[in-house]
């Protein structure tokens, strides 16, 4: 079939501002929209740029908007979308080139989070591993999931308006820690959680549950935070 | 180097966000809405104790039936989804998987409430011709 694709360019040495592109090129309703983009750039426009590395929804380097949500290119088939494609940076963060963001205030939000296990207690007596049950676990095995592809943040009106916001993955990753029985940072994050830029901004869009291509019930997540914060409890 | 990163309005409400980012668009409007009726509400009371004719001016824009349309749309849209958004929050671990019914549901009592609303005022303009 022939597809339309629109596609944002902008070259920083070049360009003002960006401006969209459009190819017609073949492919197949089963090609994924990462292939559409490799067809452009290696048949018809070398200097196209994107991110991209496992191919696989793994890594998560090729968010982006396409036909105006966030999705990760290397997920979203053609026939999903049908023949008229738009391809588009992410939203919120500013475009170095084409469809590649500046991450730093995505990583810098997710940072403040104290991404790890935080446990200063000996160990268990045998030396060995700190044990968890199932159920212990999975309080936060949704959590887990998150690629860091900022799909879900830079779907979230509050970090569109204002990117000291910590966002949705921020919180993901503050609830893959705060609800880890073997956790012992859970009252430090949830001060941070506490700030002007923590969950009080989150006003319940969904765009984030929506966009999310690990189906993280991220809304849900940040309900399990805020709670926390009014009771102190984990459970 | 690169394109700053501010999301104008015009790319803001572009996001095909589902009915949630609706709910999400509408509860603002809605609460602009009413920002709006009572800033003219205000201020035609002040202009009529001052006795300018602004003030009546203003009191007949508010009280036209097209704006008390708009305006209960925005006082029950608001009303209504602040009370699902408040269930959502004080209930999410029961009711969040289900927020795609829930806003459904809302729907339903939203139009069920405002079209009863709207007929009524339509009926008492026409009723005052
Ligand atoms: S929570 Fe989902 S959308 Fe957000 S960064 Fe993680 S994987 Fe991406
Ligand atoms: S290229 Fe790795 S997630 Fe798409």
């Amino acid at each position: 079939m022939e597809v339309t694709v629109k596609i944002f360019r902008y070259n920083p040495e070049k360009d003002a501002r960006g401006n969209y592109v459009t190819y017609k090129i073949e492919a197949e309703p089963t090609d994924r929209i990462l292939d559409v983009l490799e067809h452009i750039k290696g048949k018809t426009d070398g200097a196209l740029s994107f991110r991209r590395s496992c191919a696989h929804g793994v890594c998560g380097s090729d968010a982006m908007r396409i036909n105006g949500r966030n999705r990760l290119a290397c997920k979203v088939l053609v026939r999903d979308v049908g023949a008229n494609i738009t391809i588009e940076p992410l939203l919120g963060m500013k475009v170095k080139k084409d469809l590649i963001v500046d991450m730093e205030p995505f990583f810098n939000n997710y940072k403040k989070m104290t991404p790890y296990l935080v446990n200063n207690s000996p160990l268990p007596a045998d030396g060995r591993e700190r044990l968890q049950s199932p159920e212990q676990r999975a309080r936060f095995d949704e959590s887990t999931k998150c690629i860091l592809c900022a799909a879900c943040t830079t779907s979230c009106p509050s970090f569109w308006a204002n990117d000291e916001y910590f966002g949705p993955a921020a919180f993901v990753t503050a609830h893959r820690f705060i609800f880890d029985s073997r956790d012992e940072g859970a009252s430090q994050r949830l001060m941070v959680l506490a700030e002007t830029d923590g969950t009080v901004r989150c006003h319940t869009a969904y765009n984030c549950t929506d966009a999310c291509p690990r189906e993280i019930h991220i809304t849900q997540a940040i309900g399990d935070l805020k709670m926390a914060m009014v009771t102190g409890k984990l459970e | 180097m690169g394109l700053k990163r501010n999301v104008p309005l015009s790319a803001a409400l572009g996001y095909k966000g589902q009915g949630p980012f609706l709910a999400f668009i509408l509860h603002r409007v809605g609460g602009a809405g009413m920002a709006i009726f009572i800033t003219m509400h205000v201020l035609s009371t002040f202009a009529e104790m001052r006795g300018l004719a602004i003030g009546d001016a203003l009191n007949k824009v508010y009280t036209s039936p097209p704006f008390q349309i708009f305006i209960l749309f925005c006082v029950l849209f608001h009303a209504i989804n602040g009370l699902r958004i408040t269930l959502l929050d004080i209930f999410h671990a029961k009711l969040m998987p289900h927020y795609r019914k829930i806003i459904a549901v809302e729907w339903v009592v939203f139009i069920l409430v405002f079209g009863f609303a709207a007929v009524s005022v339509v009926a008492t303009a026409i009723g005052r011709m």
